[in-house]
């Protein structure tokens, strides 16, 4: 067992990360030791992660403890690149955390300076002297390869820029002069962030942080104005939109709501998450308030614009766009559904359900084929699954059962239509699945049921009777 | 004077208020008074079954600006109920010549009972399954939440709000509530209630339906096709209404006209045989000896029966 992290303290006591642990003890038998636990520290990493991207949308992760930030554009913001490092690192500081950073052209440099450097800003044409004084670890290689460096006596980076490229390279492999060119920028280097770009984003920055859900949505429909010229710009409307609420102390959440018809207008967008905080209400924990909301269009399309009328009554197109948003956004895409045919005779594979939300665009164009529908009776309601029943004197081989049993309940059996015989889809079941032949039969009562026989009759195993539905 | 004249017009305002909420039609005066800030722009919407006895008993025809419930006696008869509120809808397009998409709020522990409105027998019903929007709420709360938002959106010419027994969460305050969203917004919200029993509500109809047996599939030339299973036909029971007996009619559905009759009773003419040929025959056994030879003589009598 090795040390993975160590606090000031030991490192005053010369205690070092990669030690081993019965090392450790020997030196100093009253240390306090924990198990690393990688998932919990991945996830403190992502949380900081997300509290930076009030800074820059291009966040990455660098290795296990570091993250890249990609500012280029963004530091007039924040009073350029002196003051912005200065309130990262203070923030952070604020939070308890220990963190060093630096900002340079390029994110080898900014990694090597951050971990091995005295951090700061590093200007261009410093960036080869700065560099050159760091130790061959700054580099990002391989520890086989560090060893076999500090063996030979090449301990500072400055060493290696000083020695001719070829042999290096025949030496000790690309790797070594690729990551020496990525710190000094002639070879580009491209971090990944963790989120894509939004298309089209805004926020507000408050004074006062916000805890209220009023207040959000106040606050959101604002922040929804502002974007509604640039989708207008556009001629887009925005189709998923996600909120992110930046709290007091850190925190970061993210809340997204989509929409079935592309929108503009702030109140309808607002309204989306009154919806959405509605579902999650107990989730969001407002805490000591939010001081940075910030509204995202992840998704966009062509907006259709439409003329007002004088009647100024909303057409029933929006308001049914509307309940399905609002529906969607409170309970999810999956509850409200709309039914779609399948090419299929099989009746559980025939009809499925798919989300309003996603449909309601494409539904008024698309036309059904109906030459594919069955012409024999369908039921009203389909039981989920066939439920099996006892069938007592089936007229052998191929008539409807005099009475059945389903449920404990004994059924006789006055009328019977059929059979309608339906094959078994042999590219999707087995090549051995059995038929069906379904029957209507009307009880003595006069309720429709719809069973079937699944195999026939001289086979092995005998057939089976199960029931599929009812009707009206 | 004028202290009286206050009162009489609160008297009165409380009167008309009283009338509004039971439904009945208001005193002229007040009617006239009401068109000021009445919501509704069509006045009072019936939808007539066409059969004089059932409209009678409705006052015109089955009001389309409340709550109208549906109710079946056990589970096993949620198809005919199913059935009679699509029926419902299904006349309403046809004879209001009504468009638009409804909503069926479903009930998971019906779906799971008794399976899920298909769509292929929705269309045989003479409703375009493509404009049915299937909700399906986890709770109660949540159902009753989207029947709230559907009436209030008056997107949906019809919703369909599913629930099974009588739940305690469901009670006269809910009901009420639904009722003045379904009377602001002008649009019907059917009840359809699976194995529950009478209960008090704000609905302005309550509907027993039990299933009856169809009549048989007519022929072209007027007769009936013996054995043949045709049209729904259904039960009802008018259970609330204006009409203070609880009346009986048993309506057959036709599917194609998308209209209602009063269902006939069965002629005794239909003959009812089983098919003369019942497709494959046995095998005739191959390996062992054949059946017994009945014994005498067989002689051509006349059938029995």
């Amino acid at each position: 067992m090795r040390l993975v992290a160590i606090d000031e303290v030991a490192r005053t006591r010369s205690l070092k990360r990669g030690q081993g642990l019965a090392e450790a003890r020997a030196m100093y038998p009253d240390i306090d030791v924990f198990d690393e636990d990688e998932r919990a520290d991945f996830a403190l990493l992502e949380a900081i992660a997300d509290w930076c991207d009030r800074y820059t949308p291009l966040v990455a992760l660098d290795g296990k403890d570091g993250l890249f930030l990609d500012i280029t554009g963004c530091t007039h913001l924040f009073g350029g690149e002196d003051a912005m490092l200065r309130d990262i690192l203070a923030r952070l500081f604020q939070m308890g955390f220990d963190v060093r950073g630096s900002i340079s052209s390029t994110p080898g440099l900014s990694s090597a300076i951050s971990r091995f450097g005295h951090g700061g800003v590093i200007a261009r044409e410093g960036m080869a002297s700065a560099l050159g004084a760091l130790p061959v670890h700054a580099l990002r290689l391989d520890e086989k390869t560090v060893a076999s460096l500090l063996k030979l006596g090449l301990k500072r980076v400055a060493n290696l820029m000083s020695m001719p490229r070829a042999p290096l390279a025949r030496r000790f492999g690309a790797q070594l002069l690729m990551r020496l060119d990525q710190a000094l920028g002639t070879n580009e280097e491209a971090i990944s962030p963790r989120r894509p770009v939004a298309p089209l984003s805004a926020e507000r920055r408050l004074g006062e942080p916000i805890q209220t859900e009023e207040d959000i949505l106040g606050m959101t429909a604002e922040i929804a104005s502002s974007l509604k010229l640039r989708l207008e710009n556009r001629g887009a409307g925005g189709k998923v939109f996600e909120l992110v609420l930046f709290r007091v102390d850190g925190r970061v959440f993210r809340i997204s709501a989509g929409a079935s018809r592309p929108l503009r207008d702030p109140k309808r967008i607002s309204g989306l998450f009154s919806e959405r905080l509605n579902a999650i209400h107990d989730d969001l924990d407002a805490g000591f308030g939010f001081e940075l909301l910030r509204l995202n269009v992840l998704q966009h399309d062509v907006f259709d614009a439409l003329q007002a009328d004088f009647s100024g009554e909303e057409g029933r197109e929006t308001s049914l766009a509307d309940f399905i948003d609002r529906v969607s956004a409170r309970f999810g895409a999956g509850c409200l559904q709309v039914y779609q045919h399948q090419q299929s005779h099989i009746p559980e594979r025939a009809e499925i359900f798919l989300p309003a939300i996603a449909e309601l665009e494409r539904q008024p164009q698309c036309s059904e084929n109906l030459q594919f529908l069955p012409r024999a009776d369908r039921p009203l309601r389909l039981l989920r699954s066939p439920e099996p029943v006892e069938a007592f004197a089936a007229l052998v081989p191929d008539g409807p059962p005099q009475q059945f049993r389903w449920r404990h309940v004994m059924h006789i059996v006055t009328r019977a239509e059929g059979p309608e015989r339906i094959s078994p889809e042999w590219w999707i079941d087995d090549e051995n699945a059995k038929e069906r032949d379904y029957f209507r039969l009307e009880s003595e009562l006069g309720r429709l049921f719809w069973v079937f026989r699944l195999g026939r009759y001289g086979d092995d195993p005998p057939p089976t009777w199960r029931i599929h539905g009812v009707f009206a | 004077m004028a202290h009286a004249a206050a009162a009489q017009e609160k008297l009165f305002a409380l009167r008309e208020q009283i009338a509004r909420l039971e439904g009945r039609s208001l005193p002229a005066m007040a009617a006239a008074k009401m068109e000021n800030f009445a919501a509704r722009s069509g006045g009072e919407e019936k939808l007539s079954f066409d059969i004089a006895a059932l409209d009678d008993a409705l006052s015109g025809g089955l009001p389309l600006d409340c709550i109208t419930e549906i109710r079946s006696g056990s589970f096993s008869d949620a198809g005919a109920a199913t059935g009679f509120s699509l029926s419902l809808v299904g006349l309403m397009k046809a004879r209001k010549a009504a468009t638009g998409p409804m909503l069926w709020i479903a009930d998971g522990f019906t779906a799971g009972e008794m399976g899920i409105p298909y769509a292929g027998g929705i269309r045989q019903f003479g409703i375009d399954s493509r404009t049915i929007f299937h909700a399906s709420p986890r709770r109660l709360e949540d159902a009753l939440w989207l029947a709230e938002g559907a009436l209030e959106s008056k997107a949906f010419i019809a919703t369909i709000l599913e629930v099974h027994a009588n739940p305690k969460s469901f009670g006269l305050a809910e009901s009420r509530r639904l009722s003045l969203r379904a009377k602001a917004a002008g649009r019907p919200l059917f009840l359809l209630r699976h194995a529950g029993k009478e209960e008090a509500s704000s609905a302005s109809v309550r509907l027993l339906v039990e299933p009856a047996p169809a009549l048989e599939r007519p022929l072209p030339d007027g007769s009936m096709l013996g054995g043949s299973i045709g049209h729904p036909v259904f039960n009802i029971t008018l259970e609330k209404s204006r009409n203070p007996a609880p009346l009986s009619f048993r309506l057959e559905w036709n599917l194609h006209d998308r209209q209602f009759h009063l269902a006939r009773d069965r002629g005794k003419s239909s003959f009812h045989k089983l098919p003369a040929h019942l497709g494959a025959s046995l095998s005739v056994s191959a390996d062992r000896q054949d059946r017994a030879k009945a014994l005498g003589d067989v002689v051509a009598f006349e059938r029995a029966s």
